[in-house]
């Protein structure tokens, strides 16, 4: 099936290195909407949405941000930390989305497992579904997202 | 089925080919000759129809903002286009606000040039350059930041004004096959016109700083344009505080040497914040400022110095030792550099003290 320009376009986004060094899709061979309905399963698989992650991405960056690069813990499992870069950056997606180039990086202490999301991450899960590719720099594993940022997350429903 | 999948083939096939011989056209038949683009009703310049404005006038060494090098990506590229532009495209609608297209804002790259046209940009942006320099001396600050240091060659002076912007030109490099831009403050002596310094704080995955931590080296040879940018001192007498974090650091350092070149003695307060120790940089320049400039106060301040590291300075969030200043500042202008969480906190202590919003000057990472 021909595809619409609007779509090889954003695939050409995505790939090429236009907005962030070596693309959104890394060394991932996958189209864009196998790499999303395997991720959003992913998620399913363990009874989340990517609406509920993004909120609490957002959540636990909105608690950092104020503290300006210095750790935060949040109750006594969890470390946020975020740091702003210089400049914005934009979703590749058609639509005005213009975001702090900032990247949050939340520690369980219990497990000491860690992963970092930037706001741009946050956006394109909430609004795409989309967890960027394998060997991306900015790729989030849904599981280990899962894992690290609800407390109680009990394993795959 | 069979007849219906041959449709399909047929129709797809037969439209793709029209579209690849209206884009054939339009590249190699299309001849929009001559044509003129009048620039805030003064300056008329004389171009080839067929490409899009930014590309006219970059070639004409004419240079407006733009990140992405005229792809539609990054949407800095804005113009007033006030005749002969043609209708919004698609591709700029997601970075305009109905404001701007109705006071026909346009994105420069996206406007192709079919017939003579009338723009408007900011008068300052017809003084900006193109410039070649080498790269003379790179300089490890900290864990994440360097300081550029580069010699003009072509053309071999530049006049900025101390707060001032430059955009590097960060070329195509092992993992990035695309040229774009990105703005730096100045943070040289404004005296010494044949040279620039930059600093730059390496950004997680980020196209241009990969490239500068990376890739450059001292004797390459780089391009930007400029100078660009509002922010500066004022031309008052009032006491000023300045605030700044990391890489912030830049337009303030340039800002110093004009204070020493032209002996402003306005009372100055530098409050520089840090996560760690290991965050700090140009501590001992910034003494060497104190002694050349008898109003001039330097206070770095460290959020959370590590276990047996050793600090004497303010320790805390760069806003919380602003606030332990608990003066009133009613008469003071603000200034500030860094990030936009840093500059709206900061910007809140400001109004607490009694700077209103109309003296405080910033420069957020944007």
């Amino acid at each position: 099936m021909e595809r619409l320009p609007q779509e090889k376009r954003l695939d050409y986004l995505l790939r090429s290195s236009k907005i962030v060094a070596e693309g959104f899709l890394g060394d991932d061979a996958r189209s864009l909407e196998e790499i999303i309905e395997t991720d959003i399963s992913a998620l399913v698989h363990m009874g989340c949405t990517p609406e509920q992650v993004a909120e609490r991405m957002q959540e636990l960056t909105a608690i950092a941000v104020p503290h300006m690069g210095n750790p935060v813990r949040i109750d006594d499992w969890l470390e946020v930390v975020s740091q702003d870069y210089k400049g914005q950056i934009i979703c590749p997606w058609p639509h005005p989305v213009r975001l702090p180039k900032r990247v949050t990086t939340a520690r369980r202490l219990d497990t000491e497992e860690s992963i970092r999301w930037s706001d741009l991450n946050i956006h394109m899960i909430a609004e795409h579904g989309f967890f960027e590719g394998h060997g991306s720099a900015f790729r989030i594993e849904p599981a280990l997202l899962v894992r690290v940022i609800f407390e109680d997350f009990a394993g795959p429903v | 089925m069979l007849t219906v999948l041959l449709s399909v083939l047929i129709v797809s096939s037969v439209s793709a080919g029209l579209a690849l011989v209206l884009v054939v056209a339009d590249r190699f038949v299309a001849n929009y000759g001559e044509c003129t683009i009048t620039i805030n009703e003064q300056k008329k310049l004389k171009v080839q129809g067929g490409k899009n404005v930014l590309a006219a006038l970059t070639e004409e060494k004419l240079f407006i903002p733009s990140a992405c090098g005229g792809r539609g990506t990054c949407g800095y590229c804005k113009v007033r286009a006030t005749e002969g532009a043609g209708p919004v495209l698609p591709t700029e609608t997601p970075f305009l606000t109905p404001k701007e297209i109705e006071d026909n804002v346009r994105l420069s790259c996206q406007i192709k040039i079919r017939n003579d046209l009338k723009i408007e940009i900011p008068e300052e942006l017809l003084a900006v350059k193109e410039y070649e320099a080498v790269c003379s001396r790179i300089t490890d600050l900290t864990y994440d930041m360097k300081h550029f240091h580069f010699e003009l060659r072509d053309p071999p002076t530049i006049d900025f004004v101390p707060g001032q912007y430059i955009q590097l030109l960060c070329p195509q490099y092992k993992g990035n096959r695309e040229e774009v831009y990105r703005a730096y403050s100045v943070a040289s002596d404004p005296a010494d016109k044949t040279i620039i310094d930059l600093i730059i704080r390496r950004v997680p995955n980020g196209i241009c700083t990969t490239w500068c931590f990376d890739f450059l080296k001292e004797g390459d040879t780089v391009r930007f344009n400029g100078p660009y940018g509002e922010f500066r001192l004022s031309q008052t007498d009032a006491p000023m505080i300045w605030v700044a974090g990391a890489s912030g650091m830049a337009p303030f350092v340039s800002l110093l040497y004009q204070m020493r070149n032209e002996r402003i003695t306005r009372p100055t307060t530098y409050f520089f914040g840090g996560n760690k120790v290991k965050d700090m940089f140009y501590l001992d320049r910034m003494r060497a400022f104190e002694k050349e400039l008898p109003n001039f106060r330097f206070v770095p301040v460290v959020a959370a110095p590590d276990e047996g590291e050793q600090w004497d300075g303010e320790r805390g969030l760069v806003t919380q030792a602003l606030e332990r200043a608990d003066a009133d500042l009613s008469g003071h202008e603000g200034y500030l550099c860094g990030s936009p969480g840093m500059i709206d906190a900061a910007i809140k202590v400001m109004n607490q003290l009694g700077i209103p919003n109309e003296r405080i000057f910033y420069d957020k990472f944007e």
